[in-house]
């Protein structure tokens, strides 16, 4: 109780004391939010991210207005140029600006990121929440069904989806959404099954509400910070899986631009225009780089260590 | 009389938090007698286990801002780190409240035992772990040399407790400090530690200083206790003479507070009214004073001093200290 | 002659018969093991009880760690589903209810829980905790849900103007208040009380003592009260009953069992408690019993209680001692009584 700022004294008949604090009832959201806040590099990696996005959602804007190419016009008389006027990245092997390409190639990638992410936490979640809280033979069901989805060998899928179609940044998100939901599940049964315990489930349970209002109103909100972290950190993991899948030839197909398929487009002319390895590169390496720190950030200021 | 053991002068420690500078140790002064139980008794927040982890030098993240802690013609708040580890475990030793956490689990509970004679006295592993169980052995736990070579989760709570205790005296120290020794435990449990330590003082003359919130504890353990509040001693004395007649309106609150076994089950519980006080924002003059039934004005404006009041116990109250009588209804 | 299991009434159930009647209630804990997670064994938690609490009394319950005292609160008000045995409520039988009738059964029955920051989701503002169970039960809506929200806050002591706070922002004495106004909003007859006042501190517990006390008046309230002090349960309770490792040793009105307690648990129990008194406790003469509380996965055989007992014999080894009438109102499960 060192230090414990409080609310108001009660009020029992004969009670001498009616001490009122002004503050404003401060939720634990709230309070999370101050934390966060007061991390200066969690903040300003989430805002970078915030910022890469908006750019990638303005993409066809940015293309008006400040390159002034779009991300499929050829210029062969340009081809490798070097940072400058009027290519303010240069250009790849086709002459195309790669500041264009960058940042519509942003728009696949970190789109395929944010749904990916979207629909294994709405999946996970959900199968993790039902799994942990009724427990027995559904959640042996539910966990071994998950089970099976992550043994499945990821790459096995993708050359069969590569084989079966074109993909493109919708159904891309789907793949990787189908490989991944598994560990979502398992995350929030783990803090499903914790949170399970707490008193105040019982108490909620002792009054008479129904599994689902448990479920939804009670165990959901105290899960959500893990799904948070999750999402966080989630969204630079699948950036570099796209990276990697584009490298496997098995991504999104050029001329597409993605940021993963400009690198690996890249490697072959890495002695023709070194500017074509890096711009590329270093963009994937520092959003991922601000997804591990907000997600970090965002973990301690949700840590529970506090209370 | 002999001199005192230990003395305590105007201890001060403090806490940085959030919400500003929390004084959780506000000039508290005592001296523990050699042999004798010495009891601090107060509520969660008063100060109490802030006090014994400084004398230990153990109060960290806060820091000893003032005052001196006497023993053996040193002052542990100025030696060194190196001095006060020669002290810990060997010179005065302590043990916890939750003995599920104050035992390594990973390590066999002799061996963990024996870890203070390893390091203090030089011994070599063998003879230490022989007297590891010897005492073992005389604190209670049968078979030991059996279960010495048992992990701390296969131990009930009061076998590890004594296991602590083992812990504490193989090194003979001649301070004990027992810091909630038996909150964690079972009442018969309890009943059990409290006869051992109560044994433990008469055979090996060490001295105990008693922590707790519980006044039956300190009725049956204590030849003198201190009530502390709000980071003060409110009240010091002999104990039969501070349950008998308390000079500070806490203690006395405190006392008519709590039902008692031997009580009639009709008379109604007198609580005290409000909350403790929040340590970073203490209210002027004495800390109790929103909460006491016998306030005059200048408790609101002094803080007052642990002076003297009738033969043999000290208050920290403007009232009693003038002479007033704590009554009440 | 010993206390007979519940009898189905043959006729409608009044006041004047007990509120809540258990029957050889057995609650049982599987404990698996090995790789295919087999159940190797239970866990006897409550191991053949037998108990009646009375229309508007206060029973207090106590016991120490492993004893299943818990476990039997949750059972009487069925956050349980007993392994054997029978619980009735005013006259019917709720041992296995299930579905849209245990939640009715909700409504007559709350439980206070201990830790009073554990018991209230962090989530939620204190107004919507204690508004939920109206909303579960559609008891109130809209402006006449907020009036009873304050109303209760206001009856347990607490400012109605802090309605939209967060429990975080509570001490622990008054967390422990918003948990009682949530057990009062359904408008219970029957209240558990699991360990209420043992995470508080002790110039708070007189504090939430008397208001349990004075809301059983004023709303005409039964409490199963459950806690380990017995100081506490003695002053709170009109009888109690001593549990050990799922078993009654011992029931019996308060001052009764302090002046002739007849089971030697209890007497060992008596005798362990501190009384913040010096010169009663220089004087008392204690009995320490050895040894630690056997484990309710493999209770001892006949008597519970025989392996830590002074007074044990064979026979206690042989027999489940029964419980036997000592003079009115008390009863107690043993061979060889003290007296």
């Amino acid at each position: 109780m060192i230090g414990q700022s409080r609310v108001a004294e009660l009020e029992t008949p004969g009670a001498a004391i009616e001490g009122a604090s002004t503050r404003p009832a401060q939720s634990y959201w709230n309070e999370s939010w101050e934390r966060l806040r007061a991390n200066r590099i969690g903040m300003a990696a989430g805002v970078l991210i915030l910022l890469f996005a908006l750019i990638a959602i303005l993409a066809p804007l940015f293309s008006l207005l400040l390159t002034h190419f779009q991300p499929q016009t050829i210029d062969l008389s340009a081809t490798f140029g070097t940072p400058g006027s009027p290519h303010l990245l240069g250009t790849d092997e086709l002459g195309r600006d790669t500041l264009t390409r960058l940042i519509w190639g942003g728009r696949v990638t970190l789109g395929v990121a944010f749904l990916t992410v979207a629909m294994s936490l709405t999946v996970g979640a959900g199968v993790g929440l039902v799994a942990g809280y009724y427990g027995g033979w559904l959640e042996d069901v539910l966990m071994r069904l998950v089970d099976m989805v992550l043994a499945i060998p990821a790459v096995f899928l993708f050359i069969l989806m590569s084989i079966l179609f074109r993909p493109n940044a919708i159904t891309l998100a789907m793949i990787i959404a189908f490989v991944g939901w598994g560990n979502v599940a398992r995350l929030v049964r783990g803090e499903v099954l914790s949170v399970k315990q707490r008193d105040f489930i019982l108490a909620t349970r002792s009054i008479g509400a129904r599994d689902l209002r448990l479920m939804v109103k009670h165990l959901l909100p105290n899960v959500l910070p893990v799904m948070i972290v999750a999402a966080s950190l989630g969204v630079g993991q699948i950036i570099l899986v796209e990276a990697a899948l584009d490298f496997l030839g098995l991504g999104i197909q050029p001329p597409t631009p993605s940021w993963g398929n400009m690198l690996s487009n890249s490697e072959s002319y890495f002695f023709h225009s070194i500017y074509l390895v890096i711009i590329p590169g270093v963009t994937i390496f520092v959003t991922v780089l601000a997804s591990n720190l907000f997600g970090n950030a965002a973990r301690d200021a949700f840590d529970p260590r506090l209370k | 009389m002999a001199a005192p053991l230990l003395e305590v002068q105007d201890l001060h420690t403090v806490f940085a938090t959030k919400e500003g500078m929390v004084k959780a140790v506000d000039g508290v002064s005592f001296e523990l007698n050699p042999g004798e139980t010495l009891g601090i008794v107060g509520e969660s927040g008063c100060g109490k286990s802030v006090t014994a982890l400084s004398i230990m030098r153990l109060q960290r993240p806060g820091k000893i801002v003032g005052g001196k802690v006497l023993f053996k013609g040193q002052d542990l708040t100025k030696v060194t780190e190196d001095e006060i580890r020669e002290v810990r475990g060997r010179e005065i030793a302590m043990i916890f409240q939750d003995p599920m956490t104050s035992l390594n689990p990973v390590y066999r509970t002799g061996w963990q035992v024996a870890e203070p004679l390893r390091l203090h006295h030089g011994v070599d592993s063998k003879k230490a772990m022989t007297s590891a169980i010897a005492m073992l052995g005389r604190v209670g736990i049968p078979s030991p040399a059996q279960r010495a070579r048992d992990y701390p989760h296969q131990f009930s709570g009061g076998m590890r407790q004594r296991a602590m205790i083992a812990m504490g005296l193989t090194t003979t120290p001649a301070v004990l400090i027992a810091d909630e020794p038996t909150t964690a435990l079972d009442v018969t449990i309890q009943a059990q530690i409290l006869d051992l330590l109560r044994q433990v003082n008469r055979e090996f003359g060490t001295a105990t200083i008693l922590i707790t919130h519980n006044l039956g504890v300190v009725a049956g353990m204590c030849q003198r206790v201190m009530v502390m509040y709000a980071g003060r001693i409110v009240e010091a004395g002999p104990t039969t003479d501070v349950f008998a007649h308390p000079k500070h309106p806490y203690t006395w609150a405190l006392l008519r507070s709590i039902p008692r076994l031997d009580a009639d089950r009709h008379e109604p519980l007198k609580p005290i009214e409000g909350l403790p006080p929040s340590l970073v924002d203490l209210p002027r003059g004495c800390a109790f004073h929103p909460r006491c039934a016998f306030k005059v004005e200048r408790c609101t404006r002094d803080v007052p001093a642990l002076l003297p009041v009738g033969e043999t116990q000290l208050s920290a109250c403007w009232v009693t200290q003038a002479g007033g009588e704590l009554k009440g209804a | 002659m010993p206390e007979s299991a519940v009898k189905p009434l043959s006729r409608a159930w009044t006041t004047a018969d007990p509120l809540v009647s258990v029957s050889d209630l057995k609650v049982w804990f599987p404990v698996s093991s090995g790789v295919l997670q087999r159940t190797v064994a239970h866990v006897h938690a409550v191991d053949g009880l037998d108990l009646e609490i009375k229309q508007g009394e206060t029973l207090g319950l106590v016991g120490e760690s492993g004893c299943g005292k818990s476990t039997l609160g949750r059972a009487v008000i069925r956050l349980l589903e007993p392994t054997g045995g029978e619980i009735t409520f005013k006259g019917d039988d709720i041992t296995h209810l299930r579905g849209e009738r245990l939640r009715a059964l909700r409504r007559e029955m709350a439980m206070i829980f201990q830790d009073p920051y554990a018991s209230l989701d962090p989530r939620q503002t204190v107004g919507d905790i204690v508004g939920e169970p109206m909303d579960v039960h559609h008891l109130a809506k809209g402006r006449e849900r907020q009036d009873r929200i304050q109303e209760l806050l206001r009856v347990v002591g607490l400012n109605p103007r802090f309605v939209d706070r967060y429990p975080h922002e509570f001490s622990g004495g008054q967390r422990q208040r918003v948990g009682i106004a949530r057990a009062l909003a359904v408008e219970p007859t029957f209240i558990v009380c699991d360990e209420p006042i043992s995470a508080l501190d002790v110039s708070i517990q007189a504090q939430i003592i008397n208001l349990l006390e004075s809301l059983q008046s004023k709303f005409n309230l039964t409490y199963l009260f459950i806690a380990h002090d017995l100081s506490v349960v003695k002053h709170i309770s009109n009888r109690i009953a001593v549990m050990y490792l799922g078993k009654i040793m011992e029931v019996a009105g308060g001052g009764e069992l302090y002046r002739r307690p007849r089971h030697p648990y209890t007497g060992s129990l008596l005798s362990a408690i501190p009384i913040p008194d010096p010169v009663i406790e220089l004087r008392r003469e204690r009995i320490i019993i050895q040894g630690d509380v056997a484990s309710p996965v493999n209770p001892p055989s006949g008597c519970r209680f025989r392996t830590r007992c002074p007074r044990a014999r064979e026979h206690c080894a042989e027999e489940i001692p029964p419980l036997e009438s000592f003079g009115s109102d008390h009863q107690a499960a043993c061979f060889y009584p003290l007296d």
